[in-house]
C-alpha cells in the first residue's frame, strides 16, 4: 500500500492506523502469549519445510543449470523457458492414462477406505472382549508398518509364476498357471485390495478414537428407548461420525493427484506390460526423469500436481459447506 | 475483532517466517565454514594453511573409512599440503543424492561421477563440473604422462574433459560365462560359441537333464548383441558399428535385432530363460547358487579368475563380440572436479597423486599396511582378516594399474591390460556425445515408452510378432523420429567436424 504514489498527508494517516493496528496486535500477542507459543514449533515448522520451500516453485519454468555461486545463483541464472517443462506431462496418449488410472484408483481407495476403516471401527468398538479387539486392531494396524518394497516381494510370493502361492493352489484344481506380471486383467483389483490390506488399519484406529469420543449416555438413552443395536450404529455412531469422516475424505481428495509411488511402482514390479493399469502421475513422472534428472521438469509436475489438489480441496470443501456448514474444513 | 485476530495470526506467521529465516540462513552461514575450514583463505599458494579437500566417491560406506582416512591425510598434508575428507555414498543412493547436492550447491571438490552413476555428460553440460583442460596441464601432468590418451580423448564432452578416467580396461568385450561344473558334467565344448544362436544345443542339453538349473541365466537389463551402438543407452537410436555413413535409425527396424528378438522369443518358450526375467532385478542369487548354466558379462584380463574366486567354482567364458571401445567403456570410472570447489588445483593435485603414486593408491585402496593386508613381495599382497572392514571398489577410485596384486594374479597382469587396451577398436560414434537439451519433451515421453516394452522385448517375455509393431508404433508416436532428426543432425556435425 505504501508503494502507492499517493500524497505525503496521505500515507502518514494510513501509517497512523498501521502503528494503531500494530499496537492493538501486540497487546492480543501478549495476552495470547502462552498459546501463540505453543503454536510456534509447528508454525515454524510449517514455514520452513512448507511457506519457503515454495519459492522453488519457479524452477517449474526453468531449464535448471548449476551455477558454481550455490542454488539461489543457479535458480537466478537458469534460463526461463516457460510451460515448456509441463510438456511432457501432456504430450502424448500416456497423458490420459496416468490421469485416468490416478484418479480412479484413489477414488476407489477414498470410498472403499472410507466404508471399511469405518466398518471395522464400529465392528471393534461393537466387541465385548475388549482384548481381543486390541489383538485385532494390532494386528489390523501391522501392515502401515511394512515399506512397500517388503509388501511387494510378499504379493510377488504369492503371484510369482513358478512359485507363487496363488498358482500352486490352482494347480491342484488343474489350471493352468497364470503369468500374473504379464496379465493385466486382474491388476486394478490387486492394486486395491493390496492397498486397503495395508491402509484400513490405520485409518480404523482413527476413527475408534472417534466411537470413544461419543458421549456413552447417548447410547444408554437410546437402549432405553428400546433402540437395537443397528439402530444405535446408524442413528448414534455414523451420525456422530460424520464430522470426522468429512474431515478424513477432504484431506484425501486434496490428495487425489498424488498417487502412492511405492504402491504403484513396488507392487506390480514395474513390469512394462502391466503399464496401462498400474501407471500413474508419480511413475510416469519417475521413469520419464530418472535418466536426464531434469529438475525443472519434475518440479512442473509436482507443481501441476497441488494445483490441481488445491482445486479439488476448495471446490469440495464449498460443496460440503453448502450441505452442511459444520462440517467443512475452512 | 475479526480484523484484528486474523493480522494477529498473519503477524505471528510472519514473526515465526524471520524467525526460521535467520534460524536457516545462520545454520546455512555456519556451515560452509564448518565443512571445510580454510575456505576461506582464498590465497592459493599461502603455504601456512593446509587446504581441506571434500571428497565423494560411490561404494558401500567402510567401517574403517576414518581410520585410512587419517592416514591418508598425513601423507597428502607432507606431500601436497592439503587434506582430504573421504565420503562414500552406496551404490544405489550415489546418483540421486549427488544429484541432489549438486543442484542444491553443497560444498564438493572431488566427486566420483561414470557414464552408469551420476551420469557425466548430461552433469557435465549441466555445470556440474569444471573443465580440467587447463589444470591437467598445470597441475596434472603425472596423469597425462601414465593414462592412455584415448581415456581423455574419448571423454571429451562438446571438446572439453571434465573428469579424469581410471587408467583401467579401455574397450568393452562381452562374453558368454559358463558354470564349467556343467560344461564337464555333459562333455560340451564351446567351439563354435559366439552368437546367441550358437548356444542353442548347449541350452537344450541343460534344460533337458537339468530341471533345477536356469540354462540362460538374465534379468530384466539384459539386451541381445546386435552390432550397433546406442546414442543414449536403452534408447532405440542406434549406429551401426560398422557404418560409413553414420546413420541413426532405430534399432527396434533393424533386422539384426529382429533376428535377435525372435531367437529370445524362441529360447523364453523353450524355458531356457527364467519365466520372471522381465522383472528380475539380477540373477545373483542362481549364480551363487551355482544354479545356471551361462550368462553374459563384460570381460577384461583373467576375469575368469576374478569370477571364480568371487562364486567359489570354476567359471569359464568364451567371446561374444570384438573388444570395442564405447564412449560408456571410457567413461567407466572417472573423478571429476566440482564447479563449485575453492581449490580447483589442490584437487587436481591430489587426483594426480593418486594416479601416480602406488603408496596413496594402494592406501587407499586396500587400507593400511599390516593392518588391512600385508605385502608378500614388491608388488604382491594378501588380504588380513581386518580387510572385511575396509573393502574398496579398486575401479573407482583411479589408475588401477598402480594397485598390488593379489598372489593369484599373473605378474604380467597389468601388461596384459595394456595389450587388451590396444586391441580395442573404437566405435564409430566414439567422442561424440547426443545434447538430448532441444528434445528433453520427447526425452522424457520416450523414456516410459522405452520402460513400457523394453525389457519384456529383450527378453522374450512377449512375442515380437504382437509387440515390436506396438512398441515401434509407440516410440514413433512419443516423438522418436524428431528425436533421431535431431541427433543425426548433431552427429553429422560431428563428423564433418573430426574431418
Amino acid at each position: 500500500m505504501a508503494a502507492t504514489p499517493s500524497p505525503a498527508l496521505f500515507i502518514r494517516a494510513e501509517w497512523r492506523d498501521h502503528v494503531k493496528s500494530l499496537i492493538s496486535v501486540l497487546r492480543d500477542m501478549n495476552k495470547n502469549k502462552a498459546l501463540l507459543m505453543m503454536v510456534l514449533p509447528a508454525a515454524v515448522w510449517f514455514v520452513c519445510f512448507s511457506y519457503l520451500p515454495m519459492a522453488g516453485m519457479i524452477i517449474a519454468f526453468k531449464e535448471y543449470r548449476y551455477s558454481r555461486e550455490g542454488f539461489l545463483a543457479s535458480i537466478m541464472n537458469s534460463k526461463w523457458v516457460g510451460f515448456d517443462n509441463f510438456k511432457f506431462l501432456f504430450s502424448t496418449s500416456d497423458a490420459y492414462v496416468i490421469t485416468r488410472n490416478t484418479i480412479l484408483y484413489n477414488a476407489a481407495f477414498i470410498v472403499l477406505g472410507l466404508v471399511l476403516a469405518v466398518a471395522l471401527a464400529v465392528m471393534l468398538s461393537e466387541l465385548v472382549n475388549k482384548r481381543l479387539a486390541k489383538w485385532f486392531q494390532t494386528g489390523m494396524f501391522l501392515p502401515h508398518f511394512l515399506s512397500w518394497v517388503i509388501v511387494g516381494y510378499f504379493v510377488f510370493s504369492f503371484l510369482s509364476v513358478d512359485r507363487g502361492i496363488v498358482n500352486q493352489a490352482l494347480g491342484l484344481f488343474g489350471i493352468d498357471p497364470m503369468h500374473w506380471y504379464n496379465d493385466k486383467t486382474y491388476w486394478p483389483v490387486i492394486l486395491v485390495f493390496v492397498f486397503l490390506w495395508k491402509s484400513i488399519g490405520y485409518n480404523s484406529v482413527i476413527y475408534l478414537a472417534g466411537i470413544m469420543g461419543i458421549d456413552r449416555s447417548l447410547y444408554e438413552a437410546a437402549m432405553i428407548d428400546g433402540a437395537s443395536k443397528r439402530q444405535q450404529i446408524f442413528r448414534i455412531t455414523i451420525p456422530m461420525l460424520t464430522p470426522l469422516m468429512v474431515i478424513m475424505t477432504l484431506l484425501a481428495v486434496g490428495k487425489i493427484f498424488y498417487a502412492d509411488f511405492g504402491l504403484f511402482y513396488q507392487i506390480p514390479r514395474d513390469s512394462g506390460t502391466l503399464y496401462s493399469v498400474t501407471n500413474v502421475i508419480d511413475t510416469y513422472v519417475y521413469r520419464g526423469l530418472k535418466v536426464t534428472g531434469e529438475i525443472g521438469m519434475s518440479a512442473a509436475a509436482g507443481l501441476y500436481q497441488s494445483v490441481v489438489g488445491f482445486v479439488l480441496v476448495v471446490v469440495s470443501n464449498t460443496i460440503v459447506r453448502r450441505i452442511d456448514k459444520d462440517n467443512a474444513l475452512f | 475483532m475479526k480484523h484484528g485476530k486474523k493480522s494477529a495470526a498473519l503477524l505471528s506467521l510472519v514473526l515465526a517466517g524471520l524467525l526460521a529465516l535467520s534460524a536457516c540462513s545462520g545454520n546455512s552461514g555456519g556451515n560452509g565454514p564448518a565443512a571445510s575450514p580454510g575456505s576461506g583463505s582464498n590465497t592459493q599458494g599461502g603455504d601456512e594453511k593446509p587446504v581441506e579437500l571434500i571428497w565423494y566417491t560411490i561404494g558401500t560406506p567402510q567401517k574403517d573409512l576414518d581410520r585410512v582416512n587419517e592416514e591418508v591425510n598425513k601423507y597428502t598434508l607432507e606431500k601436497i599440503n592439503a587434506t582430504v575428507q573421504m565420503n562414500m555414498l552406496d551404490w544405489g543412493d550415489y546418483s540421486q543424492k549427488m544429484g541432489v547436492m549438486t543442484a542444491s550447491g553443497t560444498p564438493v571438490d572431488i566427486m566420483f561421477t561414470a557414464s552408469w552413476a551420476f551420469d557425466y555428460v548430461q552433469n557435465a553440460r549441466k555445470g556440474a563440473f569444471m573443465s580440467i583442460d587447463e589444470l591437467l596441464k598445470s597441475h596434472g601432468q603425472g596423469i597425462l604422462d601414465v593414462l592412455d590418451p584415448a581415456f581423455l580423448e574419448g571423454s571429451k564432452v562438446d571438446g572439453v574433459n571434465y573428469g579424469i578416467p581410471a587408467n583401467k580396461e579401455l574397450p568393452a568385450q562381452e562374453v558368454w560365462r559358463f558354470n564349467k561344473k556343467l560344461l564337464d558334467k555333459y562333455n560340451l565344448k564351446l567351439d563354435g560359441v559366439r552368437t546367441l544362436e550358437s548356444l542353442e544345443p548347449l541350452l537344450a542339453t541343460i534344460k533337458a537333464n537339468e530341471p533345477n538349473v536356469t540354462p540362460l541365466a538374465i534379468a530384466k537389463d539384459f539386451m541381445p548383441l546386435a552390432g550397433y551402438d546406442y546414442l543414449i543407452e536403452k534408447m532405440p537410436m542406434a549406429v551401426k558399428l560398422d557404418t560409413k555413413d553414420f546413420k541413426v535409425v532405430n534399432i527396434l527396424e533393424t533386422p539384426e535385432m529382429q533376428k535377435e528378438l525372435d531367437t529370445m522369443r524362441k529360447y523364453y518358450q523353450a524355458g531356457y530363460i527364467a519365466t520372471e526375467a522381465a522383472t528380475l532385478d539380477t540373477m545373483n542369487d542362481a549364480i551363487l547358487a551355482g544354479n545356471w548354466f551361462t550368462d553374459r558379462a563384460a570381460t577384461q584380463p583373467f576375469a575368469d579368475n576374478l569370477w571364480s574366486a568371487s562364486y567359489g567354482y570354476p567359471v569359464v567364458s568364451t567371446p561374444a563380440g570384438e573388444p570395442t571401445i564405447y564412449n560408456w567403456s571410457v567413461m567407466g570410472s572417472m573423478q571429476a572436479i566440482s564447479a563449485n570447489s575453492e581449490h580447483p588445483e589442490k584437487a587436481m593435485e591430489f587426483l594426480n597423486l593418486l594416479n601416480t603414486d602406488p603408496y596413496l593408491r594402494n592406501l587407499i585402496d586396500s587400507g593400511i599396511e599390516d593392518v588391512h593386508y600385508k605385502k608378500t613381495g614388491d608388488n604382491v599382497m594378501e588380504n588380513l582378516p581386518e580387510a572385511q572392514n575396509y573393502d574398496m571398489p579398486t575401479f573407482s577410485l583411479g589408475n588401477v594399474m598402480l594397485t598390488y596384486l593379489t598372489k593369484d594374479d599373473p605378474a604380467t597382469k597389468w601388461e596384459e591390460f595394456k595389450t587388451f587396451n590396444a586391441s580395442g577398436k573404437p566405435s564409430p560414434i566414439l567422442g561424440f556425445n547426443f545434447n538430448g537439451s532441444n528434445v528433453a519433451t520427447e526425452l522424457a515421453t520416450l523414456q516410459n515408452v522405452k520402460e513400457e516394452f523394453w525389457s519384456t522385448l529383450m527378453t522374450g517375455t512377449v512375442d515380437p510378432k504382437e509387440y515390436l509393431p506396438k512398441a515401434i508404433e509407440k516410440f514413433k508416436t512419443a516423438g522418436l523420429d524428431k528425436v533421431i532428426a535431431e541427433a543425426q543432425k548433431q552427429l553429422d556435425a560431428w563428423v564433418a567436424e573430426q574431418k
